[in-house]
């Protein structure tokens, strides 16, 4: 049985409708737009900071044995009588890796937030193709769950959709631990989209900065219910954790989802806070929002795929 | 010592009440406590802020026993409701309410919305709902005689049902019934009361005063409607022509009761069938009779009927009909003992519902069934069981006639003439010529219809349970056959006879008990579908609506016509009787110390007011979210 009382193949299913015609058509435009917003600016074709076999002078240092005779400054030999070689920074393609959560926590809301999340992941992913980055998809919960290799060419985005569809949903968020294991398991540095509510019980914190310590540029896409932060509850019930099954015996009373707001509202500021400290591009993506306009606005603020 | 005591439900109903919707109760609000699972996706946000909650679970704990406690309380205010507890007073004081519905036929007038006897019904109703706890009440319809509907008791669905059963009929109302159905059923308590809710049109008002004040009762009337015009019928006879059985002759009295001449439009109905049609104007509070001679096509009913010219009815309709039964016009069977005597011959062929057959003295009696005898000169030598007309009654020797025969008389004359008598009616005989008479001597029962100085001519008497009419002297030796009265008189003293026949009755009144004569051999009667009792021929009836009653025999049916006796049902104005009010517990008194409901809420109201009063504060703190 698929978790969460459906089939696999009906969420397949359902999943295909995810990413139907008219969803391919917005997102071909999506690419165009997304073009003019950061060309100029942000081209896939980044620089590395990696010295090699490009084109680009960078730099000069001693020669030692074993360096290409090719790459000799024969010239300043001639000036300054010293042997130096050449160097000219590498040109290497940026590598973009999509990160997205599929813990059981990601099923609420409606819509849900993993079809959001999963909308979000595809049109990135597209994004990125189309500027001829190397794109790489995982999905995690308290670890990697399933991994697409790095792609490239919009051509390919087909898989990307295939990759999405088959993401098995998981019970409990570990981000710390799932970020250790992505880190370990890619040694090629690259932007990392982190799409995520970042529900996790031992903090979202420890996981964003495996991320920065291993010299990722980690961007935060944080997807928002907005009934998570106002619930329509009243009355006795017994609150169940999506992820952990923990339950919680609560009689829910004016007061009571007053002070819950306002404890939304500092667990939002507190990611904002921590972002914000660590130089952390960070982008609320409420569930209300459609999933184009809410990639437009990343875009324009440049902050995700720049 | 005062108390509560309940009227509404009993206190076992009211307990077993209590006790199941308190279990439902506590069985809901146990279900309540399941709690609803609702998933969330972080938990851990709920858990800072319950971690500030916790301290105030006892106050919710407080509340929901609160709730609990609301709810008990609630179906505790209802089941005291429905209770409906009031006070009992002192001990031994509860009140004996006899409520006498006036049901006379004045009752079924539509001067007040609804008429006389639904405004009756209200009132009695709204007594019924200010009896305290304690009192008893019983529910009479009031007529001639006191029908109770109901038993003596507190119950307000009896009471309610018994007054809703109260009809007004068309016979008249006797208070005297009212106050002695009063005094027996308020025997042994000192607390009685008769309420009499009338429009004051009852009879025997000082004898009722009499018997309340002996019994110690305060009495006192609710007074129903409002007065209006009313014209009625009041009489209605009709008598067939001696001479012609197929016409009639009716008599009609109308009765202005009210305070404006009237002009009204009489219709008189034969079996049926209009046949006539007369306006008349009555003065106010007068009465206007009108004949009508020679009416044709009516053979067995009559009705008569009265609307007022312009179509429109008055207040009470039921006085603006009467019925009347025609008498039946029964072929007389007449034996004439006489030798050929073609003047008697002559005389009786002019009656032709008269079936005559010759008998000769020598052959009487007759083998076939007669209903009168006339013997011309013939006295038979045992007495009659019939009916008899004597002529010349001079017996043979050693029988015993009619009267005793003295001797003779030369010349009579008529000198003494009872010329009312319905034997001369029609028959001028002053100057009839008479050679000589039988000189005889009446009995002291006898009546002497004419007769000379010397001795009665004409004698009408009853030997045994015989009538018979004597003319004392021999016809031939008279001119009286050469005259036009000697058929009159002799059709007269036949249908003497015959309209003495007990078995007609040309209307009866309702509310009076009659014997009615059934048809010969009758051994069961019916009327209206009620099974009589039988005796000798004969059943009393007693009617209590007007109109005509269809009464089946054994032998076949006989119609009976039943009328108000509207002179005392017509007047329609209310009359407020002086009922003696101040004997025993004064009905203020009584009335007071009931909670009536313009005095202020009862018990139950109160109760019903306080739980309506708790579910919108359960409600209003539900939505504020105190309670929940």
């Amino acid at each position: 049985m698929w978790p969460f009382g459906k089939r696999r193949e009906e969420q397949i299913a359902e999943d295909r409708d995810l990413f139907d015609e008219e969803f391919q058509r917005r997102l071909e435009s999506l690419a165009i737009v997304a073009r003019r917003t950061v060309d100029g600016k942000t081209r896939a074709e980044r620089r590395s900071k990696k010295t090699g076999s490009g084109i680009e002078f960078a730099d000069h240092r001693e020669y030692a044995p074993g360096d290409d005779f090719r790459f000799v400054d024969w010239k300043l030999y001639g000036r300054a009588g010293r042997l130096l070689v050449r160097l000219f920074e590498e040109e290497e393609d940026l590598s973009v890796y999509v990160l997205l959560d599929v813990s059981a926590s990601m099923t609420l809301g409606t819509p849900r937030k993993i079809d959001h999340a999963k909308r979000l992941a595809a049109a990135l992913a597209y994004v990125s193709l189309a500027g001829l980055d190397r794109v790489s998809l995982s999905t995690f919960s308290d670890r990697i769950t399933s991994r697409l290799p790095p792609l490239r060419g919009k051509a390919r985005v087909f898989r990307v959709f295939d990759f999405l569809r088959r993401a098995e949903l998981e019970r409990a968020t570990d981000l710390a631990a799932a970020m250790r294991q992505f880190v370990a398991s890619n040694k090629r540095r690259g932007v990392v989209l982190l799409i995520s509510d970042l529900y996790d019980p031992k903090g979202f914190e420890s996981g964003i900065d495996v991320l920065r310590y291993a010299r990722f540029e980690p961007r935060v896409l944080h997807l928002v219910d907005p009934r998570d932060a106002a619930p329509a509850l009243h009355g006795d019930v017994v609150l169940v954790d999506r992820e952990t099954g923990e339950r919680r015996d609560v009689t829910i009373t004016e007061s009571v989802l007053a002070r819950y707001r306002a404890a939304h509202a500092r667990y939002r500021e507190r990611i904002q806070s921590f972002c914000g400290e660590k130089n952390v591009p960070l982008v609320e993506v409420p569930t209300d929002q459609a999933w184009d306009q809410a990639v437009l606005a990343l875009l324009r603020r440049g902050g995700v795929v720049g | 010592m005062s108390g509560l005591a309940l009227a509404g439900i009993s206190e076992t109903a009211a307990l077993t009440t209590l006790l199941g919707f308190g279990l439902a109760v506590l069985a809901l609000y146990f279900l309540k406590l399941r709690r609803r699972p609702v998933e969330v996706p972080f938990v851990h946000l709920f858990l800072e802020v319950l971690a500030t909650e916790r301290s105030s679970r006892l106050f919710a704990n407080l509340r929901r026993v609160l709730s609990l406690l609301l709810a008990l309380l609630f179906v505790a205010l209802v089941t005291g409701a429905l209770a409906d507890p009031r006070p009992t007073g002192s001990e031994g004081s509860g009140r004996i309410l006899v409520l006498a519905l006036d049901a006379s036929a004045s009752m079924q007038a539509t001067d007040v919305p609804g008429g006389r006897m639904e405004a009756a019904r209200a009132e009695a109703r709204q007594l019924v709902r200010s009896l305290g706890a304690t009192d008893r009440a019983i529910v009479v319809e009031l007529t001639d005689r006191a029908r109770p509907l109901s038993s003596l008791t507190s119950s307000r669905a009896d009471l309610d049902a018994a007054i809703d059963a109260a009809t007004a009929r068309d016979v008249g109302a006797d208070l005297a019934e009212a106050a002695r159905f009063a005094r027996d059923v308020a025997s042994g308590s000192q607390h009685a009361e008769l309420v009499l809710i009338s429009d004051g049109g009852v009879a025997r008002v000082e004898e009722a005063r009499s018997i309340l004040d002996d019994a110690n009762i305060a009495a006192r009337q609710i007074s129903i409607g409002v007065g209006a015009g009313n014209v009625a019928i009041t009489a209605l006879a009709v008598r067939r022509y001696p001479l012609d059985a197929s016409r009639n002759e009716v008599l009609l009295e109308v009765l202005d009761a009210g305070e404006a001449d009237e002009d009204v439009e009489v219709e008189l109905l034969g079996d049926g069938e209009t046949v006539d049609v007369q306006h008349l104007r009555v003065p106010a509070g007068g009465r206007v009779r009108r004949f009508f001679a020679g009416l044709t096509g009516v053979d067995e009913a009559l009705e008569a009927r009265l609307r007022r010219a312009d179509g429109s009815h008055d207040a009470l309709a039921v006085d603006d009909r009467f019925y009347a039964r025609v008498p039946e016009r029964r072929r007389a069977r007449v034996a004439l003992v006489s030798e050929d005597d073609v003047y008697l011959q002559a005389a009786l062929l002019l009656d032709e519902y008269l079936d005559v057959f010759e008998v000769a003295p020598a052959d009487f009696p007759p083998s076939r069934e007669y209903d009168v005898a006339i013997l011309d000169r013939f006295v038979p030598s045992t007495p009659l069981d019939h009916d008899a007309i004597y002529l010349s009654p001079a017996p043979a020797e050693g029988v015993t006639g009619p009267l005793e025969v003295a001797g003779t008389i030369e010349r009579p004359f008529f000198d003494v003439l009872r010329r009312d008598h319905p034997l001369l009616r029609h028959a001028a005989i002053a100057d009839v010529n008479i050679a000589r008479a039988l000189l005889v001597r009446a009995q002291p029962d006898d009546v002497v219809v004419a007769g000379d100085r010397r001795g009665p001519l004409i004698v009408a008497g009853t030997r045994g349970s015989s009538r018979f009419v004597a003319l004392t002297f021999d016809v031939r030796e008279s001119d009286l056959p050469l005259r036009a009265a000697f058929p009159v008189l002799l059709l007269n003293a036949i249908d003497s006879f015959a309209e003495t026949d007990a078995a007609y009755r040309g209307s009866v009144l309702t509310g009076t008990s009659v014997t009615l004569a059934l048809p010969a051999g009758a051994t069961t009667a019916t009327l209206d579908g009620v099974r009589l009792a039988v005796r000798d021929g004969r059943a009393s009836v007693r009617f209590e609506r007007a109109g005509f009653h269809t009464l089946e025999t054994d032998v076949g049916d006989q119609i009976v016509a039943a009328n108000l006796e509207a002179d005392g049902e017509a007047d329609l104005s209310p009359v407020s009787l002086d009922l003696g009010v101040e004997l025993g517990t004064p009905a203020d008194e009584i009335v007071a110390s009931a909670p009536a409901a313009s005095a202020g809420l009862a018990p139950w109201q109160w109760l019903a007011l306080l739980a309506l009063t708790l579910l919108l504060v359960e409600w209003f703190t539900f939505h504020r979210r105190w309670t929940v």
